[in-house]
This record gives C-alpha cells, sequence and structure tokens, in this order.
C-alpha cells in the first residue's frame, strides 16, 4: 500500500511547502477577529451606558470609558501584526 | 444575547435596562429619609416629597387632591410612572417576564373598575384609582372606566386574558348579586397565567429559573395568606375554593385540611423548602396574634432574596425584580407613614409597620 509512507509524510509533515494561511493574511485575520470581539464586548457595554447616562447625565466621561475599554484589544492585535510582519 | 435565549420579538436588552433600574433602584428613599419621614406631619411629608422624586406628581395633582389623598395619589401614579416604564424598554423575553408580573396591575384595574360600576361611583372616581402599570392601554382603562353596567365592562374587556373567564363567572354573578364570583375570576385568571406558557426551564439560564421559582413562591404565598385568614376568621368557607393552581407549597386537598389549624399549617411551612428562608417570619407567626408581623416579615424576606439575586446574577432579570419589589416596598412605607401620622400614632408604633432591610 503506498497510503502509509504518504501519510507518514503528512503527519510528520516532510513537505516543503507553503502555509494554508499565508503571513499577510494571518495578520489580517488577527486584527479582524479581535475588532469583532471588541465590538461584541462594546455592544453590551454601550446599551448599558446609555442606559446609566439616561438616568444621571454626570456618568458621561467615565461610561465613555468604560465603553471604549475593549478597544484595546484591537491595539494589542495591531502589535502582534507588526511583530509578525517586521 | 445568549444563544439559548427563546426569541419572542426580538433578543433581550438586558444591559440597558438593568443599568437604568440600577440607578433608579438606588435613587430610593433609604433608611435615614424614612426616619425624618415618620417625624413629620402629613404636610411636611407633602413638602418633602415635593422635593424628591415625586416633584412631578405632587404639582400635577396638588390642585386636585390636598393631604394624605394627594400623597396616596402622587405615590401610585409615580409607581405606574416607573413600571410602564419598565414594559416600554424591555424587549423580547425580558418583556415577557417583567409583563408576567406587572399584570397584577392589570387585574388590580378591572377589580377596581368592577366594584366602582357596582357601587356606582362616577368614571372620574374610577379613574382616580385605576393603577396605570399593567399592558392595558390608557385608553382601554378610560373605556371601561366610562361603562355603563358590569356588562359594558366585560364588553370592553373583549380580546383580554379576562373576557373568558369573565364572561364564564357572569351567570353567578347575575344569580347572587354578589361581586366575588368575578373578582375570584379575575384573580384566578391572573395567577393562573403568571406560570403559563414559561420559558422552557431546561434551556433558560440559571437567572430566569431563579425567577420563575420566584413566581411559583408568589402564588404559594397567596395560598398561604389566604389558608391563614380562613383560619383565622373561623369562618366557614371550603378553602380549596380560592386555592390556586401552580404551587408546590400545598395542593387543594393540603389547603382544606390544613386550613382549620394555625399550628398544623406552620408546621407544614416550616418542612417545606421555604423553610429556611422563612425563618423569622414563620417565628413572628407563631408568636404573633395578628397576621401583620407575619405579612411584613415575608415581604422583608422576599425583598431581601431578591437583592441576593440581582448580585449575584448582576445582568439579568433578577436586577428588575428587585427594582419592582423595592418600589413596591417604598410605596407602602410612605403610605404608611401618611396614613399613621394622619391618626396621630407615635414615629416608633409606625416604625415598627414598615418593611426596611
Amino acid at each position: 500500500m503506498s497510503v502509509l509512507p504518504t501519510l507518514t509524510d503528512v503527519i510528520l509533515q516532510t513537505y516543503e511547502s507553503d502555509p494554508a494561511i499565508p503571513a499577510l493574511a494571518a495578520a489580517a485575520l488577527a486584527v479582524g477577529l479581535a475588532s469583532f470581539g471588541a465590538g461584541y464586548a462594546e455592544r453590551g457595554i454601550g446599551s448599558a451606558a446609555v442606559g446609566a447616562i439616561a438616568e444621571d447625565e454626570s456618568l458621561f466621561g467615565r461610561v465613555l470609558i468604560l465603553t471604549v475599554i475593549p478597544e484595546t484589544i484591537v491595539i494589542l492585535a495591531l502589535v502582534v501584526v507588526f511583530l509578525t510582519l517586521s | 444575547m445568549s444563544p439559548r435565549t427563546r426569541s419572542s420579538g426580538g433578543s433581550s436588552n438586558y444591559e440597558y435596562v438593568v443599568a437604568r433600574v440600577r440607578a433608579r433602584r438606588a435613587a430610593l428613599f433609604d433608611e435615614d429619609d424614612y426616619r425624618k419621614l415618620v417625624r413629620m406631619g402629613t404636610g411636611e411629608i407633602a413638602r418633602f416629597m415635593e422635593e424628591t422624586e415625586y416633584e412631578r406628581e405632587m404639582n400635577a395633582l396638588g390642585a386636585r387632591y390636598s393631604g394624605v389623598d394627594l400623597i396616596e395619589y402622587a405615590l401610585t401614579r409615580n409607581m405606574a410612572k416607573h413600571f410602564e416604564d419598565l414594559l416600554a424598554w424591555a424587549e423580547g423575553e425580558l418583556y415577557e417576564n417583567v409583563a408576567r408580573y406587572l399584570r397584577r396591575f392589570d387585574a388590580w384595574n378591572v377589580k377596581t373598575v368592577l366594584r366602582g360600576i357596582y357601587s356606582g361611583a362616577d368614571a372620574e372616581a374610577i379613574e382616580s384609582d385605576l393603577i396605570r402599570a399593567g399592558e392595558l392601554t390608557d385608553e382601554t382603562l378610560d373605556r371601561l372606566a366610562s361603562a355603563e353596567s358590569i356588562e359594558g365592562v366585560i364588553e370592553g374587556l373583549e380580546g383580554t386574558i379576562f373576557y373568558e373567564p369573565l364572561l364564564g363567572s357572569f351567570e353567578d354573578f347575575e344569580a347572587e348579586e354578589l361581586l366575588v364570583p368575578l373578582e375570584n375570576a379575575v384573580d384566578r385568571t391572573f395567577y393562573e397565567q403568571l406560570i403559563e406558557d414559561l420559558p422552557d426551564e431546561q434551556y433558560a439560564d440559571r437567572a430566569t429559573q431563579l425567577y420563575l421559582e420566584f413566581l411559583r413562591a408568589e402564588i404559594d404565598f397567596r395560598n398561604l395568606r389566604n389558608a391563614l385568614r380562613i383560619a383565622r376568621s373561623g369562618a366557614d368557607i371550603d378553602p380549596s375554593e380560592y386555592y390556586i393552581d401552580g404551587g408546590s407549597l400545598f395542593d387543594a386537598e393540603e389547603v382544606r385540611r390544613l386550613a382549620g389549624d394555625k399550628d398544623l399549617l406552620v408546621e407544614h411551612v416550616r418542612e417545606s423548602g421555604y423553610g429556611d428562608d422563612l425563618e423569622t417570619a414563620l417565628e413572628e407567626l407563631a408568636a404573633a396574634e395578628d397576621l401583620i408581623g407575619f405579612e411584613h416579615a415575608l415581604d422583608a424576606a422576599l425583598l431581601e432574596y431578591a437583592d441576593t439575586l440581582s448580585y449575584r446574577y448582576p445582568v439579568s432579570i433578577t436586577a428588575v425584580l428587585s427594582y419592582i419589589l423595592a418600589k413596591e416596598r417604598e410605596i407602602d412605607n410612605i403610605r404608611a407613614i401618611a396614613r399613621g401620622r394622619e391618626s396621630g400614632l407615635q414615629p416608633d408604633e409606625i416604625e415598627r409597620d414598615l418593611v426596611m432591610l
């Protein structure tokens, strides 16, 4: 059977070929997924923030900071991108 | 929201509602305010309320009423406004669950209208006693209040959950000329729909499960109060006639057996699942001659439980529940203070009647 050596090659990754996802695409994915996560987190925080402001306007500043905190994860993703591409 | 949430008209917006509700919960009167209030006369209480949350209602009603009446009407109107807000904000499953509980005010309104029409009060007098917090719209309520007869009221309720049951018990009403069958029909409808079509508990999150448990407890306590009242009054009434299905504390047969004997009843509750939570309330009941102490202890236990839940499950219906209960207690407390001061009770006597945490 010729399957066995082929299989062994695959498992041991003896083939020299390009990765399925090139570095640039992986970097783009990293940023995209991180932004997606930040967006989802901000959805909840944002609606709570609007509710809080509706009750007490003086909370605006504090609530604004809380709302953008998930944005930091996008910045971290960008750091990873620069590390990968450099 | 979580993918398990049942989609009935979109997903729920817990974050928004909980943020607003928490702000309002924090703005309720605290112990210091009560301590000040019990030392005031009715006029001072009214003035104090004008400077707080109740300003708008006090100003709107100030021309028409005065004294304790003004305070009472302002309180109920303010409560109605806040609860209407809840229904206006909530969406999806959250709305369903909040409305489930707030429909008690629909039942209250229907009963008020029935009593008003029965006793020949005019539309304006009835309207001033309505609590516009439930699902029935303002137009429906106005139309009901200005109905000519009991039939007119029932006709006006067509399309609501109360229509069929009222129609069913109308014959009894005509035969006996008493409102009791109709009022029973309204109450029974409310409690039946309280636990009808509940979301599948297996798929609900923990907080929703606890809320459903709370609704069931509501039925149990209603049954318990009814049984206690019958037991105390010594009247020859069949308790199972007032029994509401759906609770876990007793079934119809047990109510009949226990209603005759207070000690047996207390023992039964102590051994049930509520025993631990209601320890103080039960002691109060065993010792006290009147039911008021027990009912206050019951209310305080419920409120405390709801508060604990709302901290344990921050983004869930329990925060809304704890607000609803706290607001109702506040209304009851201020009313008790105003009434007590009017009839000349001492501050410490009134303070004993308040439900505080």
